[in-house]
């Protein structure tokens, strides 16, 4: 939080510790009301926060925050404030005006959602970031379960259907607007974040599915997975079933096709041995 | 974890193309005087392999995309050059151990100046195995790996192979 702090332009942040004092009248914020001043003294060496800063103390940092009780970096701030944008997704779509509202329930005034950029893109990666933080501790805690013994070992591909079905119903409060969402994380400007997003979310899937190759299958099984999400999150979003039955059986039948893959690639294997063999007799067979 | 990462990855293909390269060198001279030798120094780089493996699943570190061309790479230098001979498949020997330990001593300095105390189990491992690879590379010697044909231009152009496989595999 410190690094990004440092790096961020100067403008953002007194556009950021503007929007701080600009504030409402809820309490919570006087103190910052009253500090400002001091927002670009040097460090207020003496004065200690009263409740323990979550970070490091930054050495530079335009935004307020420094004495009152709730410190917190530009990063947590910017959390914040999209965590509660998410609510107002449905009705305003991964807009700048969902961040507005979302800023204005934290008591922040609406500029504060010139903090981010006007597609709304910092807002779905960031919601893309929280489900898959969110299906990470669901798996570990399933593992622990199981661990434990207080729960059976799924086989695996009842494992990656149930996986991949967890982390699909985390979009059905924004699946109205998850076409737009799509369509956004494929910008350019986007396609590094979101494709690290994917890649870490199906390589966690694997892991707790038990995955310990080290050879190639490592790339194939991730490509096969990444292709049943992306698939089954296409049908998902076109979906008009009851509690989206048709996209889960969709899902069902692509892992199986997964799994048989395997199958089959050892099937073809077998078969083109047998082929060669059968050759080499035939050629044995006509030199003698 | 980046540095972590790198090191493993590198270095399971390290290992990864090193057995390839004894099973092709083992292809031809299986079955001649040098077939013992070159078996044992097969194994110990298995049991590396092995190793190298569990760190891998371990610390959740990618392999190299570049592992089937190591594949058919490795066993293709083994065979080729135990076909100049056992003199040859020595040559061989010497050239990948010397850059192999040469590659485990800057791991280890890595590590060293980066955090010995976080790094120690990995460190260890590392040594040990190019204590190994130096033993090996002294029984190339010994088995009469610089009376190879044309020894020094085969040892140059294998280890340049093996710089830029180190190099692609680090990263890919």
């Amino acid at each position: 939080a410190v690094a990004r702090c440092q790096l961020s332009p100067p403008w953002r942040a007194l556009q950021a510790s503007a929007v701080l004092r600009r504030v409402s009248d809820e309490q919570k914020k006087e103190p910052l009301a009253s500090s400002s001043q001091q927002q670009f003294d040097s460090h207020p060496a003496d004065h200690q926060p009263e409740q323990e800063p979550q970070g490091p103390r930054p050495s530079y940092t335009g935004q307020g925050g420094q004495e009152s009780e709730d410190y917190e970096s530009e990063e947590q701030l910017q959390h914040r404030i999209l965590t509660a944008a998410l609510e107002f997704v449905p009705e305003h779509g991964w807009t700048a005006e969902a961040i507005a509202e979302g800023a204005k329930t934290l008591g922040l005034s609406v500029a504060a959602a010139g903090m981010f950029h006007s597609d709304g893109s910092e807002l779905i990666l960031h919601f893309v970031s929280q489900c898959n933080t969110k299906l990470s501790e669901l798996l570990e805690q399933e593992q622990k379960l199981v661990q434990l013994g207080e729960a059976e070992k799924k086989p695996t591909d009842q494992f990656l259907r149930d996986a991949v079905e967890a982390r699909l119903r985390m979009l059905i409060p924004y699946i109205e607007k998850w076409p737009q969402a799509l369509s956004i994380l494929l910008l350019p400007h986007n396609i590094p974040s979101s494709l690290n997003l994917l890649t870490s979310m199906i390589d966690d899937i694997w892991h707790y599915a038990g995955d310990q190759s080290t050879d190639f299958n490592w790339y194939t099984r991730r490509a096969v997975l990444t292709g049943v999400y992306n698939t089954t999150e296409l049908v998902m979003i076109q979906d008009s079933s009851p509690d989206f039955e048709d996209t889960w059986r969709f899902l069902e039948n692509r892992v199986a096709d997964a799994m048989n893959m395997g199958n089959t690639a050892n099937q073809v294997q077998s078969t083109g041995e047998a082929v060669v063999q059968g050759l080499m007799g035939a050629a044995v067979t006509v030199s003698s | 974890k980046a540095v972590v990462d790198r090191v493993i990855r590198v270095d399971h293909a390290g290992e990864y193309g090193a057995n390839r390269i004894y099973a092709g060198q083992m292809a031809v001279l299986g079955r001649s005087s040098a077939g013992p030798v070159i078996q044992q120094m097969w194994n110990q780089e298995k049991d590396h392999l092995k190793k190298f493996n569990e760190l891998m699943v371990a610390y959740r570190v990618r392999p190299t995309v570049l592992l089937p061309f190591w594949n058919v790479a490795g066993f293709v230098l083994g065979a080729g050059t135990a076909l100049l001979g056992k003199k040859g498949a020595m040559a061989c020997t010497v050239a990948v151990e010397e850059s192999i330990s040469d590659h485990y001593n800057s791991q280890i300095r890595t590590l060293m100046e980066e955090d010995p105390e976080k790094y120690k189990e990995l460190l260890q491992i590392i040594k040990q195995f190019r204590d190994d690879e130096r033993e090996h590379h002294d029984i190339g010697l010994e088995h009469g790996a610089e009376a190879a044909p044309a020894y020094s231009i085969l040892k140059t152009a294998i280890q340049l192979g093996c710089k830029a496989a180190i190099f692609l595999s680090e990263r890919i």
